[in-house]
């Protein structure tokens, strides 16, 4: 037991300076805020503290936070899985909108069935959703084609199509909102945290980190997915079949996402309204990259994204800034989260001493 | 068949942003990097043009200060791409990610709207076109009588053919996408061209955004809807050279010209319609892979 005291200190520190560089870019982002709201706001200060305060401020807010932190982790484990194949799965805004469309529907249609019915209607829409990036997946593998490109393309129609779906055909007449009808009051699930949104959705969304987590470092398949992703040509001399690991993670890339969307319905929308899920899926390729592909990580980059858009939303009711900052404090996210040299900053410095 | 000619005269009008933001495209494309970020450069060109010009009160002074915002959120994202040794598809992202939210930011700061944004004291853009050349059956009808930026792409196009194969940092712009050690070796550096390249496609999705805005004379949110994404598309369509541009940006301008025309005429949902040049370019993309896949497997 002695021994195993030096050896695991050894282990956190490298992890820890790794680290550091992804801590220095969340850093710029927070500074990003602080400029942000000293330039466009009249009162910087009150902007601040309910940008930075306001998500934490009660139950209500916090709970929306966590709310909004689950189709993230859904969204980030999918996009996970799909770059340790080396595959992308841009087409995450679609693969959440028409999971959750199917799901509502076919919960509504399977009510009579009580539990096995929830279960059927959420496996059915997230089918769905990745059958849609599965189709991305099997174009890259026919024909080579570019499954970054087809998947957003893909994406972009079928947001329009379930548009015109919920607009037209489905739309419940009885509402003033553009939805769908919503599902049976057995199918929701209970709230944790009222009077916010937050369901035990959220742990569901905790036990879809560990699946994704056992399936790629426990199982035989999860490993050759990885290896595919490593060097796809080292694996297939190794005799995995690596055409079957372009398809197969896009298809659970997008099934994550229709999950995702399917519990965001079971949890807190109870209907599919229009655009409900309009920038999740982005959002979800964010968290991935920040978390790197990382399943564990994902939790807390997820934390991190509701973080900031809980934050703005607090800042825009109280202040007078608006939303959309959120998107240009993610977007200074972006910019740095994939530097080498920011992120092997502080392992360098190491080194050179 | 009265449509068909009103249909391709907008067909040129709708290219042209398309038109201009593959060609900056193709450069960035032949250095070697993925240029995903002609969206949100159009997006960044087609408001800060509209916006420049007016507060300035002049379309041309306008347009140059909105390509050089644009040029230098394509300079930023170069620097961070190539100095910060970043992926150059993340960082494409966030530049479509910022574009988005500082538009509207910017939009509600200026003019405290976040939606539609007219600005009335613009004029409309002026229409060129001198009456004889209109009076040619058919093609007069076609390319005659539009806004300067129009024959502005084609004369960009021309210039950007003799650049990438007549000159030597023509030359060098392909040969660092081909072979960027070779470029090292000799003394260049690869990076330098890649910087340039970035540089000139903000300039193009600079003029092509300003051309967007300019031409309603109002701010939409995300008035892009996608183009850059098809411009994208354009660029491998088009086989990588300008004259496939020409060809590839004619026919999403026909596509969209023609969904225009029938969101009016026939009782499609407009949501379909909308999405015609997605599946458009969906098979397109898928087309030509599966072109180049059987051109493969015959030459080897």
């Amino acid at each position: 037991m002695l021994d195993r005291k030096p050896h695991q200190s050894r282990r956190i520190l490298p992890t820890l300076r790794s680290s550091a560089g992804s801590f220095l870019i969340l850093l710029i982002a927070l500074a990003g805020v602080v400029v942000l709201s000293l330039l466009l706001s009249k009162t910087p200060a009150k902007t601040l503290r309910y940008f930075f305060l306001g998500p934490l401020q009660n139950t209500y807010y916090f709970g929306n936070m966590l709310t909004s932190a689950i189709p993230l982790i859904f969204g980030g484990l999918g996009v996970s899985l799909a770059m340790r194949s080396g595959n992308f799965n841009l087409g995450g805004e679609g693969q959440i909108y028409s999971g959750a469309l199917v799901t509502t529907l076919c919960a509504i249609y399977f009510a009579p069935l009580g539990l096995l019915g929830a279960l059927l209607a959420l496996c059915i829409g997230a089918s769905v959703a990745g059958g849609l990036a599965g189709l991305s997946g099997f174009f890259r593998m026919k024909w080579n084609t570019s499954e970054l490109i087809t998947s957003f393309l893909i994406s972009n129609a079928v947001v329009l199509v379930v548009n015109y779906l919920i607009a037209g055909p489905f739309m419940d007449p009885s509402t003033s909102l553009i939805a769908t009808r919503k599902i049976p009051d057995s199918f929701r699930l209970s709230a944790l945290l009222p009077p916010s949104n937050l369901s035990t959705a959220l742990f569901f969304a905790l036990v879809a980190v560990v699946a994704v987590h056992i399936y790629l470092y426990k199982t035989k398949s999860g490993y050759e997915l990885r290896m595919t992703g490593l060097n796809s040509r080292f694996a297939k001399y190794g005799g995995i079949n690596t055409k079957k690991f372009i398809v197969l993670p896009m298809f659970l890339s997008g099934f994550l996402y229709g999950l995702g969307g399917g519990f965001a319905i079971y949890g807190t929308y109870f209907s599919t309204i229009k655009e409900f899920s309009s920038g999740m899926g982005w959002n979800g390729l964010a968290v991935a990259l920040i978390a790197k592909s990382r399943p564990s990580a994902v939790i807390p980059a997820a934390l991190f994204f509701a973080y900031i858009e809980a934050g703005a939303r607090s800042a825009m009711l109280h202040s007078d800034v608006t939303f959309e900052i959120a998107a240009i404090v993610q977007s200074i996210i972006f910019f740095f989260i994939s530097s080498e040299v920011l992120l092997t900053l502080f392992e360098k410095k190491r080194r050179e001493l | 068949m009265q449509f068909t000619i009103p249909i391709l005269h907008s067909a040129v009008t709708i290219m042209t942003p398309l038109l201009l933001a593959s060609m900056g495209g193709l450069f960035t494309e032949l250095s070697g990097m993925l240029n995903i970020a002609l969206e949100g450069l159009l997006l960044t060109g087609a408001f800060s043009s509209v916006v420049f010009t007016y507060y300035t009160g002049s379309m041309v002074l306008g347009t140059l200060l909105g390509i050089g915002c644009t040029m230098l959120l394509s300079a930023i994202l170069a620097s961070v791409t190539l100095n910060l040794k970043s992926n150059v598809f993340i960082t494409g992202l966030a530049v479509n990610l910022f574009a988005s939210g500082l538009t509207v930011v910017l939009s509600f700061y200026l003019f405290a709207n976040k939606g539609v944004v007219v600005f009335d004291t613009i004029a409309t853009l002026p229409l060129l076109g001198p009456p004889s050349l209109a009076k040619i059956p058919i093609l007069g009808d076609i390319f005659i009588g539009h806004s300067l930026f129009v024959y502005l792409s084609w004369l960009l196009l021309g210039l950007s053919y003799i650049v990438l194969y007549r000159t030597p940092f023509g030359f060098r712009v392909r040969a660092t996408g081909l072979h960027p050690e070779a470029l090292s070796t000799l003394g260049m550096r690869p990076d330098r061209y890649r910087f340039a390249s970035f540089l000139i496609s903000g300039f193009t999705c600079g003029l092509g955004g300003a051309l967007l805005t300019l031409n309603l004379g109002a701010f939409v949110p995300n008035i892009t809807a996608g183009k850059g994404w098809i411009a994208l598309v354009v660029i491998f369509l088009g086989n990588k050279t300008p004259i496939g541009l020409l060809i590839a940006a004619f026919i999403f301008g026909l596509a969209d010209a023609f969904s225009n025309f029938a969101q009016g005429a026939l009782n499609i949902p407009s949501d379909f319609i909308l999405a015609i040049p997605y599946l458009f370019t969906l098979l397109a993309m898928v087309g030509s892979s599966i072109y180049a896949k059987k051109k493969g497997a015959i030459e080897s």
